[in-house]
């Protein structure tokens, strides 16, 4: 059987009139880097809170390691936090800090300068002992707070968008950095993040949340590629939503858009034939061919007509907005790398086509 | 897709440490409220305690004989209690009136200019709040004595009654409540967003429009405010007063102080009352004046 | 001339501050000044004084009756800035561990107190203490619960219970001032540290107050220590602290002179005890900010 670290079961959060989360349940593998992803107020830094014992949920179930948590305060449980704003004490001097967690578990003072000396060294920040948090940049001080939270060798890490503060290219160096600390130290990391780039390229696994609840769970491929409704396809990268009416339920799926009837690969539960839906597909999986091009355009699998309304160059690429009919457009995405590649002009009719196994048809409903 | 196996939901008793921690949680949740019940009693409960016994049907101020507004009845009759009342209310007026510009003035000044000397003002602007009220008091009291001036009195009719106040006791008001004003307008200019000023004067303001029609304004909840708490300090005092009026004149606190000498009767708690009602009106002017602007009370503590 | 006033900013700031200087220098600073000169000179037949430069007044300071009287001041003074403390700091904390709405109205009653006049709070007290028709008293022996009066008034308990009433909202209001600044997540961290509630009060959030705790018992210590209305009401004549021999000098012995110099020791003692306890508190490093 498969080993949890931490695991919530059914677990809902109330606070008043508000629900934050709604009965959520996950399983985060050992030594996985996890990530919840959603827009700001979707649940996910409470769900983070209630695993660190911030919070208790109003309903429902938290083990870490196989134990309940229960009412447990946070001194009590084997995880440890980087936050937001990384909370470094004020008062007291990086080694302070990064001593504090274990001066608490009473650990002997040799061992503390010993593993705070290798904490400091893991973030590459030896030589900064004495410093105050003030007199630091904000890439150190979050250097900082990661050696704290590591130097207790907590079975779990939860990280509450600790990148937020920081600028974009600090950002980058410091994703990349984190996930190789990962992989070194072996911990299961819990990643809070809005930014959806950032969960793709970290993470195991990603949960997908909006209004306290959990949409997806997978991998950042099966995310991205797979989106089961609505809510995560449009969160995650950006698609195309053409609502149309079912006419097939089976394989391949065939929705009526604009007119025309398309097809797709994978069709969401609860949606029946002559229902409306939403067919769902990314900007990159469509080829475009041109008007004439009749025969070739149906060996892809599916193909609408349409005529070019504008383009926009974007270098490596260029966006095709296609107009199906008065009401429906398609965004088109081609990569500028094949030499001789037919461009297209504002005006031309053009085929718009797709492997069918790329396109979704989800619930109208979000 | 592969076949995912269901996540197991299912709740497990709850453990014998959370269960502790559970309990330990909401005795301290309790006993944090609980004392925070109990610290607000004891600052209220013995003003409550006056108030009622106040209507006390006998001379007693501890056992309750029944209701009765009698002593309201004697207070108003008493001709020194009104007369302090309008001592000390034109006291109270002259001083915040004086103390008021002159404290707006110099809080301009500390505020909104460098100049050599500007530190030295600023430790003698914070001086008199931070002396206590008896040394101020033996201060001026020595200071009247000598060179003779301040025990003369001002005549007044007010209401009816001849007052006589001494200047003395206005002059160590204002000097309290220069200080105070100051503070309290100079928290308020701190704040001010100076680029309005610079946009009024680009906007072909010359200096003396702009205090007008901008400064002034944006700064009156300031002056305002600090007026309210000179009024108040200077309603409030007693020991200054005590020692620089010069035999006979009473403002309010020194009459009560007089009365709780001779003893104690429900009269006191009544005139006492009565001076509550007024600080109580005047927190609540003060809080009414202040909405929409959060700054305030705390910053003149 | 006018086009200078408008060019020197210094000037036209002397000129603002002017009227309010000139009455602090006439009646603050002259009067400070003739304190500490008539500290220094013989008392006089009939009050007044006699120009003899002495050090007299303050030798007389250290005779018994005098000295007792200091240091009971000061004993007094100290306890009632730290039961003010004691009280004050889970009362500031409690404050600000409410939510919002509630929060403005627990600022709003601590600050009425605080408008109220002192002296009534302090009469409030003495019609509860008083020991044979106090309502304390009263209502005890009347339940039959006490045989004889309690000792409530007239002497230092009751004395120290009328300051720490009168000024316990200044050391509530800088204590909660510090603690709502400080950041909720501090204490989370040291929380998710293993630190126990013992632990994150020792090591983050009392060093982190203790700005507001200094400007709090600064607040609490001196009007304590200068106290003249307290000793006089609840002291019942007999517990006496330095305000009440200070102004028997002026208003009954009529001796000026040590009146003044009795006021300058206080004056320098309030300082110099500041200057200690920002001292003390820089040293242990505290607040660091």
């Amino acid at each position: 059987m498969e080993r949890f670290d931490v695991e919530l079961r059914k677990v809902t959060k109330r606070f008043g009139e508000v629900t934050a989360v709604r009965d959520v349940t996950l399983q985060i593998r050992s030594g996985e880097f996890f990530s919840l992803l959603g827009p700001s107020g979707c649940g996910k830094t409470t769900t983070l809170r209630m695993i660190a014992g911030f919070e208790i949920p109003t309903s429902g179930q938290i083990l870490i390691g196989g134990q309940v948590q229960g009412h447990l305060p946070p001194h009590k449980r084997p995880v440890n936090t980087v936050f937001q704003h990384y909370a470094l004490f004020p008062h007291m001097t990086v080694y302070q800090n990064v001593a504090f967690g274990l001066e608490m578990q009473k650990v002997d003072k040799a061992e503390i300068a010993a593993r705070v000396g290798q904490a400091l060294e893991l973030v590459h920040l030896t030589g900064m002992e004495n410093r105050k948090p003030k007199q630091l940049s904000g890439g150190q001080q979050q250097r900082v707070a990661l050696a704290r939270a590591l130097v207790n060798r907590p079975k779990v890490l939860l990280l509450d968008e600790p990148l937020g503060a920081l600028d974009l290219k600090l950002r980058k160096n410091m994703q990349i950095e984190l996930k190789n600390l990962q992989a070194e130290v072996g911990i299961t990391f819990i990643y809070v993040t809005h930014d959806q780039e950032e969960a793709l390229t970290m993470s195991d696994r990603i949960a997908v949340m909006n209004r306290g609840r959990v949409l997806q769970v997978g991998s950042p491929e099966v995310i991205y590629e797979q989106p089961e409704n609505r809510f995560v396809a449009d969160f995650i990268g950006e698609t195309n939503f053409v609502t149309g009416v079912l006419q097939r339920a089976g394989l391949p799926v065939e929705i009526e858009v604009a007119g025309q009837l398309v097809q797709a690969g994978w069709l969401a539960e609860g949606v029946r034939t002559g229902e409306t839906a939403v067919l769902s597909i990314r900007p990159e999986k469509i080829h475009l061919l041109p008007g004439s091009a009749n025969g070739e355009a149906h060996q892809f699998g599916t193909a609408v007509s349409g005529q070019v309304e504008r383009t926009i160059y974007l270098g490596t690429d260029t966006r095709y907005l296609i107009r199906l009919d008065a009401e429906t457009r398609l965004v088109v995405r081609m990569q500028n790398t094949q030499v001789g590649h037919s461009h297209f002009a504002i005006g031309d009719t053009v085929w718009a086509c797709w492997n069918p196994a790329h396109a979704r048809v989800l619930s109208a409903e979000e | 897709m592969t076949a995912v196996t269901k996540p197991t939901t299912t709740i497990l008793p709850e453990s014998r440490a959370s269960r502790q921690e559970r309990i330990k949680t909401q005795l301290a949740t309790l006993g944090l409220t609980g004392y925070g019940i109990l610290a607000y009693l004891f600052l209220y409960l013995p003003i409550i305690i006056l108030v009622i016994f106040s209507f006390n049907d006998s001379r007693s101020t501890a056992q309750w004989a029944g209701f009765s507004t009698a002593w309201y009845v004697e207070m108003m009759q008493d001709n020194q209690i009104i007369i302090s009342l309008w001592n000390s209310l034109f006291v109270a007026i002259v001083s915040t009136a004086i103390s008021t510009v002159l404290g707006t003035l110099a809080a301009m000044a500390m505020e909104r200019y460098r100049f050599r000397g500007r530190l030295v003002m600023d430790a003698i602007l914070y001086l008199p709040i931070i002396i206590p009220d008896i040394a101020m008091a033996i201060m001026l009291l020595l200071f009247f004595n000598i060179s003779g001036i301040g025990f003369n009195t001002w005549r007044i009719e007010l209401a009816g009654l001849r007052l006589s106040v001494p200047y003395s006791v206005i002059i160590g008001h204002v000097a309290f409540n220069i200080s105070f004003v100051a503070v309290v307008v100079r928290a308020r200019l701190a704040h001010m967003d100076r680029t309005l000023e610079e946009a009024a004067s680009d906007l072909y303001a010359n200096a003396w429009h702009t205090f007008w029609r901008v400064t002034l304004p944006m700064l009156m909840p300031g002056i305002i405010g600090g007026a309210l708490l000179a009024f108040t300090l200077s309603l409030d005092d007693f020991v200054i007063t005590f020692f620089t009026a010069g035999p006979g004149f009473n403002t309010l606190p020194v009459r009560v102080f007089g009365m709780i000498k001779k003893g104690v009767t429900p009269k006191i708690n009544a005139v006492s009352s009565l001076m509550l009602a007024g600080s109580l009106a005047l927190v609540l002017i003060s809080i009414f004046l202040r909405r929409g602007d959060d700054r305030g009370g705390i910053e003149i503590v | 001339m006018q086009a200078i006033i408008r060019r020197s900013p210094a000037i036209r700031a002397w000129i603002l501050l002017a009227p309010a200087v000139a009455w602090l220098f006439i009646f603050f600073l002259a009067p400070l000044v003739i304190v500490l000169i008539y500290s220094f000179l013989e008392r006089g037949t009939y009050g007044g004084v006699v120009w003899q430069p002495t050090l007299e007044n303050y030798r007389r300071v250290f005779d018994a009756l005098y000295f007792n009287t200091f240091t009971r001041s000061v004993y007094i003074a100290v306890a009632t800035t730290v039961i003010c403390l004691i009280l004050g700091f889970p009362m500031a904390y409690f404050i600000a561990t409410r939510p919002q709405k509630i929060r403005n109205s627990l600022l709003l009653a601590l600050m009425i107190p605080f408008w109220t006049n002192f002296l009534i709070r302090t009469y409030a007290w003495l019609t509860l203490l008083r020991t044979n028709t106090g309502l304390i008293n009263v209502t005890l022996l009347s339940l039959g619960i006490i045989d004889e009066p309690l000792p409530l008034f007239g002497n230092d308990f009751a004395i120290i219970l009328g300051l720490v009433y009168g000024w316990l909202p200044d050391m509530v209001l800088p204590v909660y001032a510090a603690l709502e600044r400080l950041d909720r997540s501090l204490l989370e961290a040291a929380q998710d540290l293993y630190a126990g509630r013992w632990q994150v009060f020792r090591r983050v959030i009392w060093p982190l107050s203790l700005p507001g705790v200094v400007a709090g018992s600064m607040l609490v210590f001196i009007p304590s220590l200068g106290a003249f209305v307290t000793p006089a009401i609840l002291g019942g004549g007999k517990s006496l602290m330095i305000g009440n021999i200070i102004s028997n000098q002026f208003l009954a012995a009529h001796d000026w002179p040590f009146g003044s110099a009795l006021s300058m020791l206080m004056m320098v003692f309030m300082l110099v005890a500041t200057l200690i306890y920002f001292r003390a508190v820089n040293r242990e490093g505290g607040a660091g900010l």
